[in-house]
């Protein structure tokens, strides 16, 4: 499929949801002639409408000028890809409360590196213990940063 | 005068030469790493500026801005590939000197005719954004409205090439700015119950999502890079080379002026441009493309007089033309400063410490590009893998800076997602991003314009500023559409030929 009609898809039903986010809004005493609601509505529609522009563009012109492309393997597998290191990224959010904010920085470092194409090795487990501790003493020690911290630690 | 005193108590009174050398050297080191551009460099450093004051965090971007200029051309001359984007048209003829044994003299004239763009830009931004500041007490809510509709105006020119597109973008980033607490009736919107969102999302995500994220996802599974090679020693340009590039440069500067004044025009552009030109006008044109000075003069001119130049329409209007004027837009917006004319009214001091602290951070370059240079080679030949792994550690670290936050964490890598999606659909960033910056902006002025009026639009028609900016917007459109519909026809009437 053409990538600006699944994208036009997609954006018609994030509009339609927004829309449905807008009946969400509480009215209140204070309100103006506009309300707090009315720009989220006409955003709503104005999406709705650009969205199905998008989608008749690309079914109408033969050649689209957004430079547009039928979705392929290759865009699959580089998707997927971007999904795993968000993954692992998302892996730290969740472990960094619970085994402490330079642990899961090691992790992550190694987690990421490895995902990338490093060996295995010991490099790699002192590039990880190091740069942990390095965030840890920029971070935590000299600017004072609050970061995770940990159930266990 | 006065401010030229001003300005040099700054320097001993504050943290402006501090902050202005720390941003310098991040930006050399960011900008050489290939892939990492000046925004993603900028974007990068955004949440540290959170516990600075106003004025060394302004300075901490903008001096990370001019380094990662000069720093897009160390991997460009000695790896044949660009560190930033705007360093594309240095490989031409940098590396072709690299492969002669004159890399030393290439990073030279590099690094010489950086510093005298950027000295040339940032003369400009001094010049013509001080006007400015004698109409900022004429702004009426109205003209507030108005100055927020021409900054969603330009959207066209930002667009790369689809302006439906734009937009679309434009639009999901004003969606953005809605979340939280409506600026009249203080009624909460699109919230989910997370007090966490009453305050609306900060825009300082959005871009280390877009810029930052997005980027290191694009780049997973990319292979590495050629090695740079030993270390280079920098061989500046003695007075024969200078009155030969003499020219070129002035070609880049003036180019690079008009480029950093264009919205959407960028330092990529101007360098390719200035390159062009350059050769057009060259006694020794035989010489582009085969090791040519003037071939590195004129574009390392042009992106850097590009980096000040692009702060003028930002400092004057509140409209960033590019990526990195985006971001330091960021900047300003984390310490509550409202950029456009009332900035030069409310905070001089900031205004005055920017130049300051590009000032220091260019004159700086001379002696810190030299010293720094051995590192940045270091780094660039380090495994790309480790690379990726600690730049992703510092994203994800540097977000707690802002709030201590896991929502924020998750915004973050929702939208670095969002914009990766963007990236592989083609959608422009720069769009998305001022409909975040703008919204705001726009709908609180429209609505308290017509709580003064009493609902009467005609209030609008009453206001100069306003009925001028408005024309303005309505100019810039129509140009803009005029000239995409005559694109298209041209990529069209192309197509049977091919």
């Amino acid at each position: 499929m053409n990538k600006d009609i699944l994208s036009g898809g997609v954006l018609l039903a994030v509009a339609g949801l927004y829309y449905l986010g807008t009946r969400q809004i509480a009215r209140s005493s204070l309100e103006d002639g506009v309300g707090a609601d009315g720009l989220p509505i006409v955003l709503a529609i104005l999406l709705a409408g650009l969205a199905v522009l998008l989608i008749l563009r690309s079914l109408i012109v033969a050649r689209p000028v957004g430079g547009a492309a039928a979705v392929d393997g290759e865009y699959h597998a580089k998707f997927t890809r971007a999904l795993g290191l968000l993954a692992i990224a998302g892996g730290y959010a969740v472990v960094a409360p619970i085994i402490g904010y330079v642990p899961a920085l090691a992790l992550l470092i190694a987690a990421v590196a490895l995902y990338e194409g490093a060996q295995p090795s010991w490099r790699l487990a002192i590039v990880a213990v190091l740069g942990a501790g390095g965030f840890w003493l920029f971070f935590v020690w000299l600017l004072g940063v609050e970061q995770p911290s940990s159930l266990l630690f | 005068m006065k401010d030229l005193i001003q300005a040099f108590t700054m320097l001993g009174t504050t943290y402006v030469i501090p902050a202005a050398m720390a941003g310098l050297i991040w930006g050399i080191i960011g900008g050489a790493l290939p892939g990492i551009s000046a925004s993603v460099t900028m974007a990068l450093i955004l949440p540290f500026t959170f516990t600075m004051d106003p004025v060394s965090a302004i300075v901490l971007l903008a001096a990370t801005y001019i380094g990662a200029e000069y720093g897009g051309s160390i991997p460009a001359i000695l790896i044949r590939t660009p560190g930033t984007n705007s360093a594309a048209a240095t490989v031409i003829d940098g590396y072709e000197m690299k492969r002669q044994g004159r890399a030393g003299e290439a990073l030279g004239i590099s690094l010489w005719s950086g510093i005298l763009g950027s000295l040339f830009g940032l003369a400009m931004l001094v010049l013509l954004t001080e006007p400015l500041a004698r109409i900022a007490l004429a702004f009426t809510p109205m003209s507030y409205f108005a100055l927020g509709i021409l900054g969603l105006s330009i959207i066209a020119s930002l667009s790369g090439g689809s302006l439906l597109k734009g937009m679309i973008a434009a639009t999901i980033g004003v969606m953005v700015a809605t979340v939280g607490t409506d600026p009249i009736s203080g009624v909460s919107r699109f919230t989910f119950g997370l007090p966490e969102l009453l305050g609306g999302i900060k825009p300082i995500l959005i871009m280390v999502g877009l810029f930052a994220v997005s980027e290191l996802l694009r780049q997973s599974g990319s292979k590495g890079l050629e090695a740079a090679g030993e270390i280079v020693r920098i061989k500046l340009p003695n007075f024969l080379t200078m009155r030969k590039i003499g020219k070129a440069q002035a070609i880049g500067c003036i180019v690079g002026l008009f480029e950093g004044l264009m919205p959407g025009g960028g330092g990529s552009i101007a360098a390719f441009l200035s390159y062009n030109e350059a050769k057009r006008w060259s006694r020794y044109k035989e010489e582009f493309g085969r090791g040519s000075v003037e071939g590195i003069a004129a574009p390392e001119a042009a992106n850097n007089t590009v980096a000040s130049a692009s702060l003028i329409p930002l400092l004057s209007f509140g409209i960033p033309g590019s990526n990195s004027a985006a971001v330091l837009l960021g900047g300003l917006l984390i310490h509550g400063l409202l950029p456009g004319p009332r900035l030069f009214e409310k905070n001089a001091d900031v205004v005055l410490g920017l130049y300051t602290g590009s000032f220091v951070a260019t004159v700086s370059q001379l002696v810190v590009g030299i010293l720094i240079l051995p590192l940045c080679i270091w780094l660039v030949n380090r495994p790309r893998p480790y690379l990726a792994a600690i730049i992703f550690a510092l994203v994800l670290s540097g977000i707690f800076t802002i709030n201590s936050s896991v929502i924020d964490l998750g915004i973050v890598l929702f939208t670095g997602l969002i914009g990766y999606i963007m990236l592989l659909t083609k959608f422009p960033f720069l769009p998305a991003i001022l409909g975040v910056v703008m919204g705001p902006i726009v709908e609180s002025n429209y609505r308290r314009s017509l709580l003064l009026s009493g609902g009467d639009h005609g209030i609008f028609l009453e206001d100069g500023i306003a009925i001028g900016l408005l024309v303005a917007s309505i100019v810039f459109v129509v140009i803009s559409v005029v000239r995409e519909v005559r694109e298209a026809r041209a990529v069209r009437r192309a197509a049977p030929a091919a």
